[in-house]
């Protein structure tokens, strides 16, 4: 049973002040639905990671099949701290194998702008341990400081080099539809950029923000076909890790998604990559053999990442500059595969785009999710 | 309202101000905090173990903007240790100096105040370490 994408929609990444989680679900499914007239929807996911306590809001599955009219219709809600975009398309993905349904409604949705910075901090964490991570002050930013001052001891890396990445993710945000950052920036404007954690800084890190992206995956033909999604997991405390600087979880779900989709990894065009922090977006890069280990922001600095190069990644400004509503967030990303394989990426087209993959990872690459995705000819 | 659940502070109490962890009856692993499964050997025979009180600081961190329930406290400073028997942990730092924090720095772990609920509230103590030269 093959997998397609039918239509895909992702809402400008933004503070929405005046419109709920409900109002951010329904105007992304609703793009979704009307761009396949006569669709019939016999399964909607919901990807989110804190609405229970961003929103005092739970059970999103039923809320949104009952707020878009779908009396009946079949709902759940998928969660994988930063990874529950991913996941929800994967658990999508696999109704669809089944040959149980016919169409599947995703969403990933994240409304945390009404929270203020120390709940969306305490949010956040939770992602890691309550009793033995939160409770010793680390929130999730130091935890991926920590993991930098190791990755550059390590691999004796300039903190300036891995101030690429933000760089490249703004520089492609600027002609993103809906992107919240339309803004280029400089190594020296990270630089110089207020310090949070130390080494991260205000423009090293990925900002929140709310936002909702819509799919509709079916096992009638689309533009766009879901060769392989995997899902794997790493130890969840990060200091328990035999190998700390070893993103385990992205390296088991990336080989395995090589192997089901049949394709090497010389055929992949681009990547949205999960550049929630600079160390993240080298590591994973490493996991998945791209880069060399403690070479990737090397690489990344001498422009074999941007638009026209050999591997473009972060193709519509990626976490940093897209923005990261944290369970939209792998949703977003798909959607974005979506639009280059289909060719109405407009100014962000990657020129002949074939075969495009998304890496979308829960926590501290607790969790990694892994879409290899071609385009039907 | 409590910055921690009270029950789940209590039921850690050994962990948080003793520093129990776990060892692997069968493989001899150590972990800390503790485990129910081993993750060398996947043995479900696990008994305490109290971890050295000594260690090496490999990295560390200045937080300006912590969770909520340590706001008041900012910045706090965090640690990635390796303990002297092998085992990491990552834990607040206490009395940090930056000059002596360096990679490589010796640390010590002693009992300090984590958090509190305010006047006539649940004070939270636990783990932190500090330089020890």
């Amino acid at each position: 049973m093959s997998v397609f994408i039918r239509s895909a929609y992702a809402l400008p990444v933004s503070e929405y002040w005046t419109k709920s989680i409900v109002d951010l679900m329904v105007d992304a499914a609703n793009r979704a639905i009307d761009a396949v007239p006569g669709v019939k929807i016999d399964k909607v996911i919901v990807g989110n990671m804190m609405s229970g306590y961003a929103n005092h809001q739970e059970h999103l599955g039923a809320l949104l099949a009952s707020s878009l009219g779908m009396k009946g219709v079949e709902a759940i809600k998928v969660e994988a701290a930063c990874g529950s975009g991913g996941a929800a398309i994967h658990e999508g993905y696999l109704s669809i194998k089944s040959g149980e349904y016919e169409n599947v409604l995703v969403v990933g949705v994240e409304k945390m702008k009404d929270m203020d910075t120390p709940k969306t901090t305490k949010a956040l964490a939770m992602a890691e341990s309550s009793d033995f991570t939160q409770a010793v002050g680390a929130s999730f930013i130091s935890l991926n400081a920590l993991l930098m001052r190791l990755y550059m001891n390590s691999y004796n890396v300039d903190e300036e080099l891995m101030d690429y990445f933000p760089v490249i993710a703004h520089k492609n945000a600027v002609t993103s539809p809906h992107a919240q950052y339309r803004k280029a920036i400089t190594v020296d404007d990270v630089k110089r950029s207020p310090v949070i954690a130390d080494p991260i800084k205000l423009l090293s890190s990925a900002p929140s923000g709310d936002g909702a992206a819509a799919v509709i995956l079916s096992s009638k033909e689309g533009p766009v076909e879901v060769l392989a999604s995997e899902i794997a997991t790493n130890d969840l405390i990060v200091a328990q890790r035999e190998e700390p600087l070893r993103f385990l979880a992205t390296e088991i779900a990336f080989k395995k998604a090589i192997k089901k989709s049949g394709i090497s990894a010389s055929d992949i065009d681009f990547m949205e990559l999960h550049d929630a922090f600079p160390v993240v977006a080298s590591l994973g890069l490493e996991a998945m053999g791209i880069s060399k280990k403690g070479k990737a922001p090397q690489d990344a600095s001498n422009g074999r990442f941007n638009m026209g190069s050999e591997l473009p990644i972060l193709t519509f400004g990626g976490l940093k500059a897209r923005g990261h509503p944290v369970g939209a967030t792998g949703a977003y990303q798909v959607v974005e595969a979506f639009m280059q394989l289909a060719g109405t990426a407009g100014q962000n087209q990657v020129k002949g785009a074939k075969v495009g993959l998304t890496h979308n990872v829960g926590g501290v690459d607790t969790t990694a999710v892994i879409h290899i995705m071609r385009r039907v000819e | 309202m409590n910055k921690m659940i009270p029950i789940a502070y209590w039921r850690n109490r050994k962990v948080y101000t003793r520093m129990i962890g776990s060892k692997c009856k069968d493989c001899g692993a150590e972990f800390f905090p503790p485990v129910r499964v081993c993750k060398k050997c996947g043995s479900r025979n696990i008994e305490e173990k109290e971890m050295p009180r000594t260690g090496t600081l490999l990295a560390y961190t200045k937080l300006s903007e912590p969770a909520q329930e340590f706001k008041e406290y900012a910045p706090i400073y965090l640690g990635f240790i390796r303990l002297d028997n092998g085992v990491n942990v990552i834990s607040m730092i206490a009395d940090a100096d930056e000059e002596k924090l360096k990679s490589g720095s010796r640390v010590q772990a002693t009992v300090r105040k984590w958090t509190e609920d305010g006047k006539g509230g649940l004070i939270y103590y636990g783990y932190k370490f500090r330089v020890s030269d």
